[in-house]
């Protein structure tokens, strides 16, 4: 399970978002954090990130910066943009719509 | 802020597109790191650690390429690659390239030397505002005997409709017309044109420097600054160096004192295509210089081009509906009632015509050859395709090896087509440049040898820009045309069967789907040939048709006298004693005077009925001409009966008919000494006339109007009545040689009437040229046209040949080792050009019999499906296709079979 093909389509990408909320991050990390907080039920394929978060910097919903990570080698850090904070909100306020309608289908059956 | 750090984006992904692709390169490379480090901290070994990190991770390549494709530049990038491969395939076969190049040239560069034609004289748009308002009257004659009802206007009529046509917002008057500028002494000629004091403001033209006309200045005697001009651009630029203290400047113009008020715009050419007036000068100038007050504004005559804008809202329906109802009104307030009601004034109609591209009378004349040419054109520009498609499928079936290797290595089959279009675009756009060359160099040179006054007018020396758009254009479609074939090959090789088979095998098989484009070329070129064939029959015959005239050194020159004092009987006088002295001359045979040039385009009828038999004479409209003596030994037409005009006042009332008048007049009678009626209307007072001469001659019959009619019955009558000549003369004169009879004109003229300037000469032979100057367009263009295609395939049976020939080789060496002669061995080669040429000429046959009948009106005394012509034009195609197949198949008879089996 987990593909990022199961996943459904902009999933990823509010996913990506959502992550970097609180912080900047490179990719790697990113990846991780996802896996971590989905208690490692999303096993997204982590070269797939990379596509979606391309993406989203020329969306300008994200921007990128090459920084010193922590072991020292320069990396690039992702952040959320004003624009990609007011696409978050759409996209939350969107998802928890379409599973709560998810959620009401299914449990009435 | 957004759009902006998008687009600095984008220009970094741009112009750092390597550092962009090294920065994802550091970038994956440091997230599988990251995920080796984890996985060895987790306890794996070194390799296990990266195997597990790339699984994780997926394809790295696919990935990288995902990411590229979100780049907002990425397909610079691709076409970029796309044009480095195809310079680089491109550049491996430099003479392919530059026949495919030159080929493309040929038939791009046809078409836009047809389109710049077509272009200046029906489709360019005037630079005015709102040009889709210009609506253009004319009256409609209903005459059933002339081939274009179309009458401009007068002065009058323009006046009316402009104070009366509410759905008009101006109507003017817009007439081409010959200035003298007069500058220290020296005159020269300019083009020029009169207009109406309100034309320049309907128009909405603002001035670049000064004022334009305006109604004030189109007054009797002229406006506030007196006679008022406005200039062209081009005048103040070129002559005046654009001095802007030449507003003011009082100038000479046609022996008149003019002012100069204004500049035109750059560009603005008025209402008339193909014509550059330098001078605008309002219509009341023409009556000053030709002290003609009231003609000018008599209703009388049909002279004054009319146009006028539409109001905003109105459409030309609109309009036409209004003037439907208008113009009899107008009718009934400016005609006499005898006039009004003459059944030709009865049947005419005004016409409210689309004029947002102004209008010439060449129109009239050259729509449908300009529109027949450039078919032709585009059908030259097919066969260049053909042949092209012919020659890159050869080469696409060549490279099947390569396109099955890069499809191998992970090329898409739309990434494969796509390149081989950039390979056709990249040959087709340098054909297109050199071909907008080639056509502005060959444009001007075609017409200059066809030497007609027509062909003059049409030239328009600057490239447009809609010209060249459309040149640019041709190319795309051209690369689509040519490029579809070979790309279809590149996109379907069957990657596993082009990889097995060698190299040799595979471009083997490109010939056959080749050969598919050899009838088309042929065909395409037997249609092309056959009208060359038939419009060139039609002016080889129009020139062979005996005109009834001598038609060497025969030389006619306008007697331009209007400056002169002598005037009425005066004048009669001074043109006796010119003939006469010429006459003296030594190398003149004959010198005389006439009113009408024969082949001018222009001719003279009056409604004529013979007197003698009253009761059953009929009343037929003959064409008419006023000569002096001699006139007939001038032009070599032998007199038949009776004697010519004697220059003198006994012959007032005498007159002289050809043939063809004669039978008409008199088919049961001798027609000499019987008289004729000519009834003439005056259209400004509605009195009818009636004129009776009698007849002293009968001549041979000579064409009047243009080459191409059958001689007309004529009346001859001399050219001075008791009052004196006729308003205007041409000095018709036959010497032993055409300088001789030069030198005699400028002699006598010089001793005789030196006040008078001297006129250019007009052959007799030019002037029928002339009068077919559309045909000799036509049929020129129309050759190089059928030239240009056999050319193209002749090239192409040859190439297909050659290539057959190179692609068996080893084919023909087993065969000849095995006993074929020399013989079979041609026969083989050339039995498949043979049936390819028969399908071309059955295809080509049948289009051309269906092209031909369209150009029916354009031929004369040739039938369209004269089978003479077809049997013809089939056979030089078959002479070049042999010749084009027998270059390479004699290659072929000498293959050495020995060495041939080695090389394989």
């Amino acid at each position: 399970m987990g593909k990022p093909s199961d996943l459904v389509q902009g999933t990823l990408d509010l996913l990506i978002l959502k992550t970097l909320t609180l912080d900047a991050m490179h990719g790697w990390a990113i990846a991780k954090r996802i896996q971590q907080l989905s208690g490692e039920v999303l096993q997204v394929q982590q070269g797939s990130l990379y596509p979606a978060l391309h993406r989203l910097e020329q969306q300008g919903w994200i921007k990128a910066r090459w920084a010193e990570s922590e072991t020292g080698r320069q990396a690039k850090f992702y952040a959320l943009t004003a624009a990609g904070r007011k696409q978050l909100e759409t996209e939350s306020a969107n998802w928890s719509r379409l599973s709560a309608a998810i959620n009401l289908i299914v449990s009435e059956a | 802020m957004r759009g902006l750090d998008r687009l600095a984006m984008a220009m970094r992904v741009l112009f750092g597109r390597s550092r962009a692709g090294a920065q994802l390169e550091s970038e994956l490379r440091d997230h599988l790191e990251r995920q080796t480090e984890e996985n060895r901290a987790a306890g794996m070994d070194h390799e296990e650690a990266r195997y597990a990190a790339l699984r994780a991770f997926g394809n790295p390549a696919l990935l990288r390429e995902q990411v590229r494709a979100t780049w907002s530049w990425g397909w610079i990038d691709r076409l970029a690659q796309d044009l480095r491969f195809a310079a680089r395939q491109i550049l491996r076969a430099p003479s392919f390239a530059l026949i495919a190049i030159l080929t493309l040239a040929l038939g791009i560069g046809a078409n836009t030397a047809i389109f710049s034609l077509t272009h200046a004289l029906l489709l360019s748009t005037l630079p005015v505002p709102a040009p889709d308002q210009l609506v253009r009257l004319a009256i409609d004659l209903h005459n059933p005997r002339a081939e274009a009802n179309n009458a401009p206007l007068n002065v009058p009529f323009a006046q009316f409709l402009n104070q009366h046509a509410q759905s008009l917002r101006g109507v003017f008057g817009w007439s081409v017309y010959d200035f003298v500028f007069t500058e220290a002494g020296a005159s020269r000629g300019f083009r020029g044109a009169i207009v109406s004091g309100n034309a320049f403001q309907v128009l909405g033209v603002r001035p670049v420097a000064g004022r334009l006309l305006t109604p004030a200045d189109d007054q009797p005697g002229g406006g506030p600054d007196g006679w008022s001009t406005v200039i062209s651009h081009r005048m103040w630029v070129g002559h005046f160096h654009a001095d802007p203290s030449v507003i003011g400047r009082r100038i000479t113009i046609t022996d008149h004192s003019v002012t100069i008020v204004g500049v035109a715009p750059q560009g603005f050419e008025g209402m008339v295509v193909a014509e550059h007036p330098d001078f605008y000068l309002p219509i009341e100038f023409s009556a000053a210089l030709n002290n003609n007050e009231d003609q000018l504004h008599s209703a009388a005559g049909l002279w004054l081009m009319t146009f006028a804008r539409l109001k905003p809202g109105m459409s030309r329906r609109q309009a036409q509906a209004e003037i439907k109802t208008l113009f009899p009104v107008m009718l009934d307030d400016l005609m006499p009632p005898a006039v009004r009601h003459l059944p030709v004034v009865e049947r005419a109609t005004l016409d409210v015509d689309d004029a947002h591209s102004g209008w010439t009378e060449l129109r009239l004349e050259y729509t449908r050859p300009l529109l027949l040419l450039q078919i032709l054109a585009c059908i030259v520009l097919l066969i260049c395709c053909a042949n092209l498609s012919g020659l890159l499928l050869a080469r696409a079936s060549a490279r099947r090896h390569e396109f099955a290797i890069r499809g191998a290595l992970g090329a898409g089959r739309l990434r494969l087509m796509r390149q081989l279009f950039v390979e056709s675009l990249m040959l087709a756009l340098p054909g297109a440049l050199l071909g907008i060359g080639l056509a502005w160099l060959a444009g001007p040179w075609i017409l200059h040898s066809l030497d007609s006054r027509h062909s003059q007018i049409l030239l328009s020396p600057k490239p447009d820009a809609t010209v060249l758009a459309l040149s640019v254009l041709c190319a795309f479609v051209c690369a689509l045309l040519f490029g579809t074939a070979p790309a279809w090959v590149a996109g379907h090789t069957n990657i596993d069967a082009a990889l097995k088979i060698s190299n040799r095998r595979a471009a083997l098989s490109g010939g056959a789907a080749r050969r598919f484009f050899i009838p088309i070329q042929v065909g395409l070129s037997l249609t092309l040939v056959v009208l060359a064939a038939l419009l060139g029959a039609s002016v080889v015959r129009l020139h062979s048709d005996d005109t009834g005239y001598r038609m060497q050194d025969v030389v006619f020159h306008y007697a331009d006298f209007g400056r002169l004092p002598q005037k009425g009987a005066a004048l009669v006088d001074l043109y006796r004693r010119i003939t006469a002295r010429m006459e003296q001359m030594p190398g003149v045979d004959a010198a005389s005077a006439v009113g009408v040039l024969p082949f001018y385009g222009w001719i003279f009828s009056e409604s004529l009925t013979s007197a003698s038999d009253a009761a059953h004479a009929k009343t037929t409209v003959t064409d008419i001409n006023n000569i002096g003596a001699d006139y007939f030994r001038a032009v070599g037409v032998p007199i038949l009966a009776g004697r010519d005009l004697r220059n003198n006042d006994e012959d007032l009332h005498s007159c002289i008919v050809n043939e063809s008048a004669a039978r008409l007049f008199y088919p049961h009678g001798a027609a000499v000494g019987s008289t004729m009626h000519q009834v003439s209307h005056d259209m400004g007072n509605g009195t009818t006339t009636v004129d009776d001469c009698q007849i002293v001659g009968v001549v041979q019959d000579s064409k009047y109007d243009s080459l191409r009619e059958t001689p007309p019955p004529i009346l001859y009558k001399p050219y001075f009545d008791a009052s004196g000549p006729v308003s205007s003369l041409y000095f018709a004169i036959h010497g032993r040689s055409v300088a001789a009879a030069e030198t005699a004109y400028h002699q006598a003229i010089h001793e005789l009437a030196p006040a008078s300037p001297e006129t250019d000469p007009a052959a007799l032979s030019e002037l029928a040229g002339g009068s077919i100057a559309r045909e000799q367009l036509l049929s020129v263009v129309s050759g190089f046209f059928a030239a240009l295609g056999l050319l193209l395939s002749g090239i192409g049976i040859y190439g297909l040949v050659a290539w057959n020939v190179s692609q068996r080789t080893m084919e023909i060496g087993v065969r000849m080792a095995l006993g074929a002669t020399r013989g079979h061995v041609f026969l083989m080669i050339l039995s498949q050009t043979t049936s390819l040429l028969a399908i071309g000429l059955a295809i080509g046959g049948v289009a051309g019999f269906f092209a031909a009948r369209t150009v029916g009106s354009f031929l004369y005394e040739t039938r369209a499906g004269n089978p003479g012509v077809f049997l013809a034009s089939a056979g030089v195609l078959v002479a070049i296709g042999m010749v084009a197949a027998m270059l390479p198949a004699r290659r072929a008879v000498n293959i050495d079979p020995m060495q041939a089996l080695r090389t394989e």
